[in-house]
This record gives C-alpha cells, structure tokens and sequence, in this order.
C-alpha cells in the first residue's frame, strides 16, 4: 500500500494510485520565520497592525480575521506614491528562528506527507490588503504602471522568502495562498490577469521548483477555470480550493496531466448550522463519482484543514475513508498507518 | 453629440474625462435630467455587460465611479433628489460578517440605477437595520448581504426581524451573498435575491416600479 504521499502523487502525475486522496492527508502545513513573527490574531483581537502596516481585527462574532480598510487605516493612500506607503518588513531573522522553524519540518515524517510551507497572503491579496479592494481593483485598471511596480516590489520581497525558506527549512511542497476571483467569476479579466501576475509567479514559483521543490499547490477558494491556462504557465502543480461552479470534471479533461485540481467540496454544501454527516458523505461521494481519481483531490475548498463549524472537515475525512475501504479494500489502520494523524489547522 | 460622449465614458470608465465632458454638454444647453438619465441609461449597459460576463469586477466599478464623478457636477443643476430619485435603499453586509465588496457593488449599481443608498457597513446587527430603517421611514428597500454559511443565521434574524416590523408592508427586503439561493430567500421571508450586483439593480427598480 502507498502512503498518502506517494498515492498523492501517483495522483498528480497521472500514475496508479491505490486509493482516493483524502483532503490534506498528505500536506502537512508548516510555517516560516516570517509567519512565526507575525501577530496571530485572536477571537476578539481588534485593530492590530502586521509587518506591512495593514491593520487586522479579529471581532468576537465572526469567524475570521479581517484587514481593516477604514479610511484612517488604508495603507497605500495614493497610489501614485504608493512608495512613500509601503515599507516591507525586514526578513533577516536570528538563526534560533530557523532552528525553532526547522524542528517543526524535521517533525513530520516526510514519507508519508509532504512538508509544505505556507505562505500567505499572496501577490493579488497583498495589493487589496494595503490598498483596500475597490482602491486595488480600480488601481489595476486606472494605475497599471503603478501597480506593476508595486507588484514589482512584493514580488522581489516574496522571493527574498523563497530564499530563506529553501535554503533553511527545504520543504518538498508550498502551500501559497491567492484568492483570484468570487464564486462566480475572476476578479481580474483573465488578459489583465495575465498581464500582471504570470510573469510574477512563474519567477516565484520556478525559483522554489529549482531549489528543491516538488509541487507548488496554490490555494484559491474560486472560481478561476478562466484562469487555469496561467496557472499552469506559472508552474502550479495543484490548484486548491477549485469551487463546485468551475465544472472540475471539464477542468480535467482538458488540463489534466498539466495540472491537478483539489477541492470539489464547497463549503456551504457541507459547513453550515445543523449539518450532518450525510451531508458530508454526499458531498464527498458526489466529489469523487463526478471527478474521478486522476489529477483530482477530494477536498473542503477552503484554504487549510478544517472547517467554520466544528467537525465538517473530519466528516468528509471519515466519508473519504469509508469510500477507500469499500472500494479498495484498505482497512481503516491500514489508512491510518499510512498517514500522519488527522490535523485540523482551522 | 456631447451627451453620447457622456454615455460612452461612463460605460468605458473614464472617471477623469467624465466630469469635463458633462460639463461640456451642459455648456451645450444638455438638460441636466438627460444627462443623468444617459448616465443611468449607460450604466444598465454596464450591468447588463457584468451580468453576461462580458466585463470584470475592476470595469464595473470604474464605471460606477464614472458616473459618481459625472453626478457631483450634475448635482447644482438638477431638481433636489433627481440623483436619488427611485427612492431610498438601505444596504449592509449582517452581523458576524466583514466582507464588503459584494456589498459595495450592489449599492453602487442600485446607487447608479437612480437610488438614493444610506450604506450601514459590514458586520451590521440587527438593531441597526431596524434603526436606520426607522429613521427612513421612506425607505423603498433594505438591502442586507451574507458571505459566510456562518452568517447565513444573522441574514435569517434580520429579515425576520424586519418581516416583524409595523412598518414592514412599507419596505422590500433583498438578500444576496455567495451562500445565498433563491430557496433560502423564499425561506426567510425576503421579497427577493439576485445573484450578482446587476441583477440587483434591476430587481431593485422592479421592485419599486
């Protein structure tokens, strides 16, 4: 029997895996310096300023953390002096930090998941963080010269990370957040998209895949089938969180082999007041009857394990398994054994 | 001439040409009212563009900030609330939710469409809506948005809260928001859901027609 790793990549590169992926079975989730330094907003938490000087409040009645984009608040005040606003935050930490980073990768048994870095938000979001969403979705149409430079900027300060994240902690995976679009649709026109963003995360992501890097899964709870053909220009292996409304089994038959989807489960088919598990059971059973098993991971399509109601993520997790067992014959301790301990980042 | 040039920099987005261009037309003895109501006219194009896919997110709202630009020169020259002529439209993402773009789209098209919008925010509870509601007692829509399958219970409170009101048979309530459908909708007593911000300007206009 493989273990979750090796089946996910059996997956991925269209070979014979032995059993259904289940979610994120087989990424464990680790963090850098950067993020260890960086304010984990608490239930409650208002107003707290991160590295780049966006501010975050954490509400006790929702579910999130959220940048605060108040007038006051805005970062980028004007965008055609957008230099005099954003200041990067430094990325030289002290040796201890690394070490302490380190163990926690040298932790998980890398044959049976991969050690994937998180790394968020990324380029899209970073620009709608310091500049607010409508001041940054304007700004790409009005200011394009101003947002390249800026982009320009993180993109530089991204692979400054990259550097310090390869050549400390070599992981096998990144885990990249970017949320591009709604339900819906992109939020950018799939040429102005192109225009901005391919030629920044082919750089990112190459100089992660030539030091040492196996796959790059890149997280976007949306819909981006628009999208797709950039996605595998910039070297991303994975697209997570690839919503029911992109017509995956589409995706698929025309990109697979190219790149993989992982997603399938919307949240709010599953993670909502009084769910049950027959509502994740269907969910999952749906997800993998429409999918398949080539270049398909079955999985809640938000951007970490885990869920907004407690347990919905284990329920997919325990009808993902039951489908393994009776369509393939793995005992449940033969799955068990072959993966780490089910962990729930959310 | 100068009032299809008007026309086209709205749909195209062109929030600093439009100001000089309404002043052009105006200038060139346009009526103020048919100014607007090119804006408007030229704005349902726009919507009606979104809706089909044919533009993105950024064009709609530059499009929108357009027609903003265009109205504050229009604004000394037309009769008091012709700008918001359809009425007013109260707007609010629910409780427990922060998001607000969705919701901004909505309220500048409904905004464009000819109403007069008194945006509450995001993270909005009950009280508030009921409150600003109040204090407008010639509000034609309240408007309340939800991201979260978490928040879907605050829309719930809201609407029903509002569907409790004296003044209830007065007022139009929408929803809308990812996790929303029009079963949901029909579930909690709303008087309609629309998908998308353009379809949202549209059923607000059928809504008060």
């Amino acid at each position: 029997m493989l273990t979750a790793k090796e089946n996910m990549r059996q997956v991925i590169r269209g070979g014979s895996p032995d059993r259904v992926v289940n979610q994120y079975e087989a990424v464990s989730l680790l963090f850098h310096p950067y993020l260890m330094t960086q304010p984990l907003l608490q239930r409650g938490m208002e107003n707290v300023v991160n590295g780049w000087g966006v501010t975050n409040s954490f509400p006790a009645n929702v579910p999130g953390s959220f940048p605060v984009h108040t007038p006051d608040k805005i970062v980028v005040k004007d965008i055609e002096q957008w230099q005099d606003y954003v200041k990067a935050p430094s990325l030289k930490f002290p040796q201890e930090l690394w070490d302490a980073a380190k163990a926690m990768y040298d932790a998980v048994d890398g044959t049976k998941s991969y050690k994937a870095t998180f790394v968020a938000p990324g380029l899209f979001e970073q620009t709608h963080h310091l500049c607010s969403m409508q001041e940054a979705l304007m700004n790409y149409m009005e200011y394009p010269d101003e947002m390249k430079d800026l982009i320009k900027y993180l993109t530089d300060w991204e692979l400054e990370l990259a550097e310090g994240i390869c050549s400390h902690l070599h992981p096998d995976a990144i885990f990249h957040h970017d949320d591009w679009g709604s339900e819906i649709n992109s939020f950018l026109r799939p040429s102005v998209f192109e225009d901005f963003f391919v030629d920044a995360y082919k750089q990112i992501y190459g100089y992660y895949k030539s030091h040492g890097v196996e796959l790059i899964i890149h997280h976007s709870d949306s819909y981006g089938a628009n999208l797709v053909p950039a996605m595998i220009e910039m070297g991303i292996d994975v697209w997570q969180g690839c919503m029911k409304s992109n017509n995956v089994p589409e995706l698929i038959a025309k990109y697979g082999g190219k790149i993989s989807f992982m997603g399938e489960i919307d949240n709010k088919q599953v993670d909502f007041e009084g769910w049950t598990q027959a509502d994740c059971d269907k969910a999952a059973l749906n997800a993998i009857q429409r999918c398949g098993n080539r270049y398909f991971i079955p999985c809640i399509t938000q951007g970490g394990p885990g869920s907004l109601y407690e347990g919905t993520y284990k329920g997919i997790w325990d009808a993902i398994d039951r489908y393994n067992r009776e369509t393939f014959g793995h005992t449940q301790e033969e799955l068990d054994n072959a993966r780490p301990p089910i962990s729930i980042m959310f | 001439m100068s009032i299809e040039k008007v026309n086209d920099l709205v749909i195209r987005g062109k929030a600093k040409l439009v100001p000089a261009a309404v002043q052009e037309a105006l200038d060139e003895g346009c009526a103020a009212q048919d100014l607007l109501d090119t804006m408007i006219a030229a704005m349902d194009v726009v919507g009606e563009n979104f809706k089909n896919g044919e533009i993105f997110v950024p064009e709609m709202l530059i499009s929108a900030k357009a027609m903003k630009k265009g109205v504050e020169v229009l604004k000394p020259h037309l009769t008091t609330g012709a700008a918001g002529a359809l009425g007013k439209v109260i707007i609010g993402t629910v409780a427990g939710d922060l998001h607000d773009i969705g919701k901004n789209l909505v309220a500048m098209m409904i905004e464009s469409a000819g109403f007069e919008v008194i945006d509450l925010g995001v993270d909005v509870p009950v009280e508030k809506f009921i409150a600003a509601a109040e204090e407008n007692p010639d509000v034609k829509i309240v408007a309340c948005s939800a991201l979260l399958t978490t928040t879907m219970p605050a829309l719930e409170a809201t609407v029903a809260a509002i569907n409790a009101a004296s003044w209830r048979g007065n007022v139009k309530v929408m929803v809308g928001g990812a996790p929303i459908t029009q079963e949901f909708a029909d579930k909690i007593g709303a008087d309609a859901y629309t998908p998308d911000a353009a379809s949202a300007a549209k059923r607000a206009k059928e809504l008060v027609a």
